[in-house]
């Protein structure tokens, strides 16, 4: 999994990225689970600005088809 | 003035020519707002992350622009709708003014229009040392 360090971090802080395209999705699909959900912030270590951006953009990348708004991976 | 960015997805089945008739002919209906067109261009075929009027693949088409009147945009909006080749669209605003998109493959030409060159120059070098050499089998004679 790619959220198991134990320190967590601002992805986008680090890596300096202050816009967050919907059209990025090799990016977003970072922040998704399995099952395409929008992972919890406590998990990703987003912070709360950048979280409200990554979000819309999610969900704007699913209104137009680009993600997926349920993906059934349960076996 | 204000940025936009529409995108939208057509079917992915039709021919070049015919998608190109629809990007112009979506270009034109959105000038009739007034709106200046920034970039038009096609983003690729792409797998639809779930099936969108029974298709499983969609080709993307991305149009950049500004616009100073918003209250025209609807018509556009409604337009879009109506049009029975575009599959879905989305209007989104930019914070920026977008960057002129350049075609990658006009640069890959210029890279290769400068190779000729280089092996024109080591051409002349080899000249070149071939030059001494003859020189120097000539002395010998």
């Amino acid at each position: 999994m790619a959220f198991q360090n134990k320190r967590k971090f601002c992805y986008f802080k680090e890596n300096g990225i202050v816009d967050i395209d919907y059209k990025d999705v090799k990016l977003l699909r970072r922040f998704v689970n399995d099952q395409g959900k929008i992972m919890p912030r406590r998990i990703t270590g987003t912070s709360a600005k950048m979280h409200r951006k990554l979000v819309r953009a999610i969900k704007r990348s699913r209104s137009i088809a680009l993600m997926p708004y349920v993906e059934n991976n349960l076996d | 003035m204000r940025y936009y960015e529409t995108i939208y997805i057509v079917d992915p089945n039709l021919e070049n020519a015919i998608l190109e008739k629809t990007m112009t002919e979506i270009g034109q209906e959105l000038e009739k707002t007034k709106a200046k067109i920034i970039n038009h261009r096609d983003w690729g075929k792409k797998r639809l992350a779930y099936q969108v009027e029974n298709q499983k693949y969609g080709s993307f088409i991305l149009l950049q622009f500004e616009i100073k009147e918003l209250s025209k945009m609807k018509d556009f909006d409604s337009w879009l709708k109506l049009n029975s080749l575009v599959l879905r669209h989305m209007t989104v605003s930019l914070d920026q003014k977008p960057e002129k998109y350049v075609d990658k493959s006009i640069v890959s030409e210029d890279n290769d229009a400068d190779l000729p060159l280089d092996s024109n120059d080591k051409k002349v070098d080899d000249e070149k040392k071939i030059d001494p050499e003859t020189t120097e089998t000539n002395k010998e004679k």
